[in-house]
């Protein structure tokens, strides 16, 4: 579970963070939907102990990642934006590297590595470079040290970021097992229609502040629209900086 | 946890290892320059040494018959410039008109010589001929107070005996004075694109982040970097040690009446002394690459950084200001160095406090480092 409590931060003249609060359950996929600039990667940044909040705090299962970063960051699996591949290792050496830096013996890191490649139809892309790799490639790899390690909370950045029809299916899938599986997923995106289709609970920021949090139909509800995009739309009273 | 750093030392050293630029900076620098530098013997052997004849232009030769045959039989002889086969110096003896009358009368005959001193490559041969001179007219100067009846001792009050303590060893310790400093840069040079690789370089390809959103210390990551920087500048210097013995066993050292050879006891003493040396390489070069944005940018700022430690190991080499220095770090271990290499004690007080004033300055920024991986403007490169 991901708990974020009062979170304010300024950045040089910018307020980033607003008296941010909402929970991400575990079992559930939370949607951080919000324009560009609206402050979702520097919450995220926040509640994997990347920044430090001026005031407020972000919790991982209980625990407060300003205080106790290192036993924070064992329940945590990370998809970053930007994110950035060893170029000269393999995606098996890559996984298996950040499986052992979470803790796992190198046997079984490998072992685990293993299960992640498979399961992400990695199997043969898994013993090349990555330099070269296509975005669709790469992609999956940086899911793949994110999960490996089998974390309770996953937090992805702008996941579907220049990614194909299926890499994106790819994606969704795995989101919906890890729900499955109990886990609390967590993403940011301002893509409308993936937020619409995955997420059980949408926070809605704007400007640093949460504007709203429900599912997408209660959100339509709330601002009497039938799309999510009309709602949102609304809700921060701007279309700028959504993509459809 | 260590397994943690060892964890992240292997992933370092073999990513390291297929980065042909990291590699090819230290291999480079690690076989070309000892073979530079032996050419760069060589040529200087060759130019220093003189050559058995020296053919200089003798102009009116004739007045002084007996010292020309003298200067024959010293190898100095009257070369006709014309002749191109012949490499005739541009050093010309003149003897005046009124020489053999002078000599005859037991008055100073007058020799000039017309040369520039100031060009290295005729000195040597301008002071064997001034010698040779001196030599004639010593000689002239005794027979002329022996048939007066006096003894030549008289006008030599002093005899100076000169013990040389030099060793042919010692005296080669000039040039591998030069060498140790060349060694030394080895430590610097070796690991540096690694050094800028790791942390700006990391930085730049974004996996910075996500490497500190694991749970590792900053202090281990900052330990496992150290550490493998430190293992590229040791085996850069290893590799320089080995060519460097291998090579300079090629150059014709006994012309100039001394031996030099790097013995396994020298590598084994460099190996030593470079260790501290190297950990603190590592550490300064990490810190500032850190301190940069981007990878060239840090390239820049280390060029600049980097002086200091070279000056250092210059002034060492070229004995300068030898008793402030022996106190530093760098220069220090340098002077302790060379003085084993010339046969002599090493003063371990002095090599003792400046590795260790190395490892406190390389415990500094290392912690430093650990300190500035926790603020938003390095991870992210404001």
């Amino acid at each position: 579970m991901i708990k974020v409590s009062n979170l304010s931060k300024r950045i040089g003249e910018v307020q980033a963070l607003d008296d941010l609060s909402f929970i991400a359950k575990d079992g559930q996929i939370t949607g951080l939907l919000g324009p560009n600039g609206a402050g979702k990667t520097t919450c995220l940044r926040t509640v994997f102990g990347l920044l430090q909040a001026d005031m407020g705090s972000a919790e991982i299962d209980g625990i407060d990642v300003a205080k106790s970063p290192i036993e924070a960051k064992q329940q945590l699996g990370l998809f970053p934006d930007p994110f950035g591949l060893y170029e000269r290792l393999s995606p098996r050496e890559y996984v298996s590297y950040f499986a052992e830096l979470n803790g796992l013996s190198r046997v079984d890191a490998k072992a685990a590595t293993a299960k992640v490649l498979s399961q992400l139809h990695m199997d043969d892309i898994a013993d090349r470079r990555c330099k070269g790799f296509s975005q669709g490639q790469r992609m999956k790899t940086a899911l793949a040290q994110a999960i490996v390690h089998q974390p309770t909370n996953i937090i992805l950045d702008e996941p579907t970021r220049g990614l194909d029809v299926m890499s994106t299916r790819v994606l969704r899938e795995l989101l919906k097992e890890l729900k499955a599986h109990g886990h609390c997923v967590l993403f940011s995106s301002h893509v409308m229609q993936e937020v619409a289709a995955l997420c059980d609970q949408v926070i809605v920021m704007a400007q640093g502040k949460v504007v709203a949090i429900g599912s997408p139909d209660e959100l339509c509800e709330q601002t009497g629209k039938d799309s999510l995009e009309d709602a949102f739309i609304q809700l921060i009273g701007t279309d700028e900086g959504i993509a459809a | 946890m260590i397994s943690n750093i060892m964890t992240m030392l292997r992933k370092e050293l073999i990513d390291a290892a297929r980065d042909k630029r990291s590699v090819m900076a230290g291999l480079y620098y690690a076989i070309g320059t000892p073979l530079l530098m032996c050419g760069m013997f060589m040529l200087l052997i060759g130019q220093m040494s003189s050559p058995e004849d020296l053919n200089i232009k003798i102009e009116n030769g004739e007045r002084a018959p007996d010292l020309v045959k003298y200067l024959s039989s010293q190898g100095i002889t009257h070369g006709d410039d014309q002749d191109k086969s012949l490499d005739v110096k541009d050093i010309r003896l003149i003897f005046s008109d009124d020489y053999a009358a002078q000599m005859a009368k037991g008055l100073s005959a007058e020799v000039t010589l017309v040369a520039d001193n100031s060009n290295e490559k005729l000195q040597n041969s301008i002071r064997r001929l001034e010698k040779n001179l001196q030599t004639y007219s010593a000689e002239m100067g005794s027979l002329r107070l022996i048939a007066r009846g006096i003894d030549p001792r008289v006008v030599q009050p002093i005899k100076v005996n000169v013990e040389d303590q030099a060793t042919p060893d010692s005296k080669g310790g000039v040039i591998l004075g030069v060498a140790t400093m060349t060694m030394i840069y080895a430590v610097f040079i070796s690991g540096m694109n690694l050094a800028i690789d790791t942390s700006a370089g990391e930085r730049e390809r974004n996996s910075l982040a996500l490497l500190l959103s694991h749970p590792v210390s900053t202090r281990n990551i900052v330990l496992a970097k150290v550490l493998a920087v430190t293992v590229f500048a040791m085996l850069g210097l290893l590799l320089t040690l080995i060519i460097s013995k291998l090579s300079y066993s090629f150059v014709p050292w006994q012309e100039l009446g001394f031996t030099v050879s790097i013995s396994t006891n020298f590598i084994l003493l460099m190996l030593l002394i470079g260790l501290p040396i190297a950990i603190m390489a590592a550490s300064l070069q990490l810190f500032v690459s850190f301190m940069a944005k981007t990878f060239k940018e840090a390239q820049s700022y280390l060029t600049l950084v980097l002086i200091v430690p070279m000056m250092l190991s210059m002034a060492a080499s070229y004995n300068i200001a030898p008793d402030t220095l022996q106190w530093l770090p760098v220069s220090g271990q340098q002077q302790a160095l060379i003085a084993f290499i010339k046969g002599r004690e090493i003063p371990m007080l002095q090599l003792l406090l400046s590795s260790l004033t190395t490892l406190v300055i390389a415990l500094g920024l290392t912690f430093a480092m650990e300190k500035s991986l926790k603020s938003e403007k390095i991870v992210f490169g404001l």
